[in-house]
């Protein structure tokens, strides 16, 4: 199957050739980093909200 | 400092693994022996040849054109082949020069290049209208041998070819997969011996959570692989109807959380529930498909990426895609986990 398909349109030239490795390469990268961001944001986000959580806790009990 | 380094490095080895995985070029490899179904004359010999195309995949056959060798070979005889021609980088007509009486009517094609080193295609050509002699012995042709003179590349595989990207996405989700279905397997022991502690049954439920996105993910990946290898999105195959089932008993174990209110309960059924689940997730997955015939690598007889076909070039951006996949998915499960208690303790708040 991989290879009819690879000989009638060599990935090589159609991926590499072309430039869409790179395209592809840009677009996961961007999704990666971008993923990583958000998580990172989570973080500090669930951090405030800890505290806060904390410090209502604390207040509810005095 | 060091609790942002190791996520840090998750995301960067990451992006190693997808830089290395998508502009790594592949080897080259030999797609076709195709038989043209036409004699040519040829001088050498002075008579005419069944003419045969040799299709390569990533050649350089017109670099060094000269030093071109095709071989035949079967029960350790080689003959060579005539060049007639050589079209472009990937494509050779070549005469095939056999006596009648042969040692083998199947037989490898062998392609020898300054370059491409050697390249082989196995049971490339059939010869059925031969008489067969394991007696006979051919004339040994002279070969002038070359290695690869090649930059870092990917191996080629025969079926799998450039799909082979596939292993640096697929098998470390599942890796990732099994690591978090076994924090949920400890943590679910844990909740069984001390049913008052609900850390261990959040522990268990935002490693499921988590695990499963992993493991739709590999469902997903591997059913892509599947259909450029074997030409359909879903085979009847032990593995995959395994990894199928396991992903959905976990779902049942997320549903059954959803079905119980009382939060004891919950979390004791949860465990009990998620120790079969991951017994049922190591039987389907890791014993079961050992024991029958299986088109996925390592099963059935069908060897694995780990015994040949892992070459350096490949372990260099597999290993550290395992290590990126592993941190980023104990990220996700730490952040579910510390969502899961935020919640938890707004449900108790008055």
């Amino acid at each position: 199957m991989t290879s009819l398909l690879l000989e009638a349109h060599p990935l090589e030239g159609l991926f590499f050739g072309s430039g869409k490795a790179y395209v592809v390469l840009a677009v996961a990268a961007i999704i990666l980093i971008g993923l990583g961001f958000w998580m990172w944001r989570a973080e500090a986000r669930l951090k405030s909200m800890e505290k806060e959580l904390k410090s209502t806790k604390n207040n509810t009990s005095s | 400092m060091k609790n942002t380094f190791w996520k840090a490095l998750g995301v960067l080895l990451l992006l190693y693994v997808f830089s290395m995985t998508l502009l790594v070029p592949l080897g080259p490899g030999l797609l076709e022996f195709q038989d043209k179904g036409k004699v040519q004359h040829s001088d050498i010999v002075g008579r005419s040849l069944p003419v045969y195309e040799v299709i390569g995949f990533g050649t350089h056959w017109d670099e060094n054109s000269d030093s071109l060798g095709i071989f035949v070979k079967s029960k350790g005889q080689l003959a060579a082949l005539e060049i007639f021609e050589i079209t472009d980088e990937t494509h050779a007509l070549v005469g095939l020069d056999l006596p009648y009486s042969i040692p083998s009517k199947s037989w490898n094609v062998l392609v020898n290049h300054p370059i491409d080193g050697t390249l082989l295609l196995e049971n490339a050509l059939f010869l059925s209208d031969r008489f067969v002699d394991a007696s006979i012995e051919l004339p040994t042709p002279a070969v002038q041998e070359f290695g690869s003179n090649l930059p870092f590349h990917f191996p080629y595989q025969p079926q799998i070819v450039e799909t082979i990207r596939n292993l640096m996405l697929h098998v470390p989700l599942w890796f990732t997969m099994f690591l978090l279905m076994g924090i949920g397997f400890v943590a679910s022991i844990g909740q069984l011996s001390n049913n008052r502690n609900m850390e261990a049954d959040m522990r268990a439920f935002a490693s499921v959570r988590v695990g499963m996105w992993f493991g739709v993910l590999g469902l997903a990946t591997g059913s892509f692989w599947a259909r450029f290898t074997w030409g359909a999105w879903w085979v009847d195959d032990p593995q995959l109807n395994g990894a199928l089932v396991t992903v959905l008993v976990y779902a049942g174990y997320l549903v059954l959380r959803n079905a119980v209110d009382d939060e004891r309960l919950r979390a004791r059924l949860a465990a009990v529930y998620n120790l079969f689940a991951f017994v049922i997730l190591v039987i389907l997955l890791m014993v079961l498909p050992r024991f029958s015939e299986s088109l996925h690598p390592g099963k059935g007889g069908n060897p694995g990426f780990n015994s040949y076909d892992l070459d350096d070039a490949l372990r260099m951006v597999f290993y550290p895609a395992v290590i990126g996949w592993m941190l980023l998915g104990t990220w996700m499960y730490l952040l579910t986990l510390r969502m899961t208690r935020i919640n938890r303790k707004l449900d108790l708040l008055p």
